[in-house]
């Protein structure tokens, strides 16, 4: 694990996926949260994926990950 | 046939209609440098303002994806559709619908099999390292999208019971979300094909591989959205309503795929596994929940030569999605309707996805309208759909907005509308009771005819009495034979 906190469930086990590579230089890269299954890139605007700054609306607590519904059940 | 109607039944792929519609003025090419968040986000809404004439954008420059290229926007106006439907730019929304009408069940199916050795599709192949954020330029399609979606993949997919009938392959378009390098999930639900038969499998045990489609024939993107018939092949009605040809050949993993698509991923379902998918920004202007849903691993990736990824900016309207599919929304219940009433004259359904749709209806009776309205809700789109029907007369243009209002300011009483509880909803309208259930509206914006005069007339008066009883009983005599 890299230790990257997700900014949607502020859990510490995102795992880096991509990095977009220019000339040998690393432009951004892409994350995402195993835990919650946030991915995002590290080139994005705070609104959207600043720890703190994001809105809490969006927000998924990792504690209570049961409650979300599961689609097509027999 | 004039040159347009010509040209369009000349495409056979995303390139060939990119070039109609750059020349027509219809696609743009964007140099300049852009970050795939919040750039293409940003131009694809500023060019969806213009529902009538925004052109399909072909970014080329995009930080971190060096010569890679994502296009949004070719179905994003009416003069684009036009140009598909081999008709010139400005034509009406009204002709347009009449257009598509107008072929409904007018034509065969052209479907011809390119070998995959020859086929377009595969001309490069990825079957290990697999890495989908690197093959494909993907943006975060709205700020609170929880990953990174394909909004226009068109799916296919093979009936698990029935593998071998190929009028139950399914084609559909499916909200996907990368789950890593190699997996992503797809979202639908049981009324839809893919819905059924993903439970079909996981219900079975059988496994289900699908094919992925990025960057198709324009005419595909159109009809896989259009709900049809669970055993009607959306490839036959795609070439039948196009008036042209499709090329098929097979995926690696054994479905039919158009052959001149830019993309194609191959994936198997994890029978009985669900991740966190959403939110996502969807037609109705609002986010999606956060659910679990079906996961697929890829299995191998083909693609063309310099491929274009194709995608959707979709949010809250208008955006390409309302063209895409409006009209393609509203044929297939005007024809539905037509099989029992032929009274019908148009349906209005492009006001997200139908959820509010307007129906010109020549009144047979008093009340007939309702009638009407009532059918609509039991076709395959309705049932889902239809929310807020309005009812206006047959001199009533549904497609004129301010023709609508003038009826009903006044054709419609208050009392005249029908609420039904606790329907079946489309588990993402905000308005809903619960998700997945919610309440309809019929408004009868028609003029007041009066009833049929059943019930005014004079009673026959039939005779009666001992005579009657009488040769009642001589009727039974006579017939005689046992008793069975």
């Amino acid at each position: 694990m890299s230790g990257t906190i997700c900014p949607r469930c502020s859990s510490s086990d995102a795992v880096s996926d991509c990095q977009g590579m220019e000339d040998g230089t690393v432009i951004w890269t892409i994350y995402r949260c195993v835990v919650c299954c946030f991915s995002w890139r590290d080139s994005e605007p705070p609104s959207a994926i600043g720890l703190g700054v994001r809105s809490a609306a969006f927000a998924v607590d990792a504690a209570n990950l049961d409650h979300y519904p599961k689609i097509l059940q027999q | 046939m004039n040159d347009l109607a010509k040209r369009a039944r000349e495409i056979t792929s995303l390139r060939d209609f990119l070039a109609l519609l750059e020349e027509a003025g219809q696609a743009i090419t964007w140099s300049e440098r852009v970050m795939p968040e919040p750039d293409v986000r940003n131009v694809a809404v500023a060019a969806s303002r213009d529902a009538n004439g925004a052109p399909a954008i072909v970014f080329e420059n995009i930080a971190g994806y060096p010569g890679k290229r994502t296009v949004v926007g070719v179905h994003g106006s009416w003069d684009n559709i036009a140009l598909l439907l081999g008709r010139p730019k400005g034509t009406t929304i009204r002709e347009l619908f009449f257009e598509i009408a107008g072929r409904w069940g007018d034509a065969d199916a052209q479907i011809s099999y390119v070998p995959e050795a020859q086929a377009p599709i595969h001309e490069c192949r990825v079957e290990s390292g697999i890495n989908l954020y690197d093959i494909l330029p993907v943006y975060r399609i709205n700020e609170y999208d929880g990953g990174f979606f394909l909004g226009k993949a068109s799916v296919a997919s093979r009936d698990p019971e029935d593998p071998d009938d190929f009028g139950k392959q399914n084609v559909g378009i499916y909200r996907l979300q990368l789950q890593g390098p190699d997996s992503f999930t797809l979202m639908t639900i049981p009324s839809h094909d893919m819905g059924r038969q993903i439970m079909a499998a996981e219900r079975t045990g059988l496994p289900l591989r699908i094919a992925v489609m990025l960057g198709n024939h324009p005419g595909l993107a159109v009809f896989a959205a259009t709900p049809i018939g669970y055993e009607e092949s959306e490839y036959a009605y795609a070439s039948a309503m196009m008036g042209a040809p499709i090329r098929l050949t097979k995926s690696g993993n054994g479905i039919d795929i158009l052959a001149d698509s830019e993309i194609v991923i191959e994936a198997e379902m994890q029978l009985g596994e669900r991740v966190l998918e959403g939110p996502f920004g969807e037609f109705p202007g609002s986010y999606s929940g956060v659910r679990k849903a079906p996961i697929f691993k890829v299995t191998a990736v083909s693609h063309r030569r310099d491929p274009i990824f194709e995608n959707i900016y979709i949010g809250r309207g208008w955006t390409e999605h309302d063209t895409l599919i409006g009209l393609h929304t509203s044929a297939p219940i005007y024809a539905q309707l037509r099989q029992n009433f032929p009274e019908v004259t148009a349906v209005n359904a492009l006001y997200q996805h139908g959820l509010t749709g307007i129906i010109s209806v020549k009144n047979r009776m008093a009340g007939f309208a309702k009638t009407v309205a009532l059918r609509a809700l039991s076709t395959p789109h309705g049932i889902m759909y239809l929310k807020n029907l309005i009812m206006v007369d047959a001199d009533v243009d549904p497609f004129d907005l301010n023709q609508v209002m003038w009826a009903l300011s006044t054709r419609t009483r208050a009392d005249d509308i029908i609420v039904l509880p606790n329907m079946p909803a489309v588990p993402i309208d905000p308005s809903a009771v619960v998700p997945g259930k919610g309440h309809r509206l019929i408004i009868d914006a028609t003029s007041y005819l009066r009833p049929d005069p059943i019930g005014e007339a004079h009673l026959v008066s039939p005779p009666i009495g001992p005579e009657i009883d009488e040769l009642s009983k001589k009727i039974r005599s006579m017939q005689g034979g046992t008793s069975a």
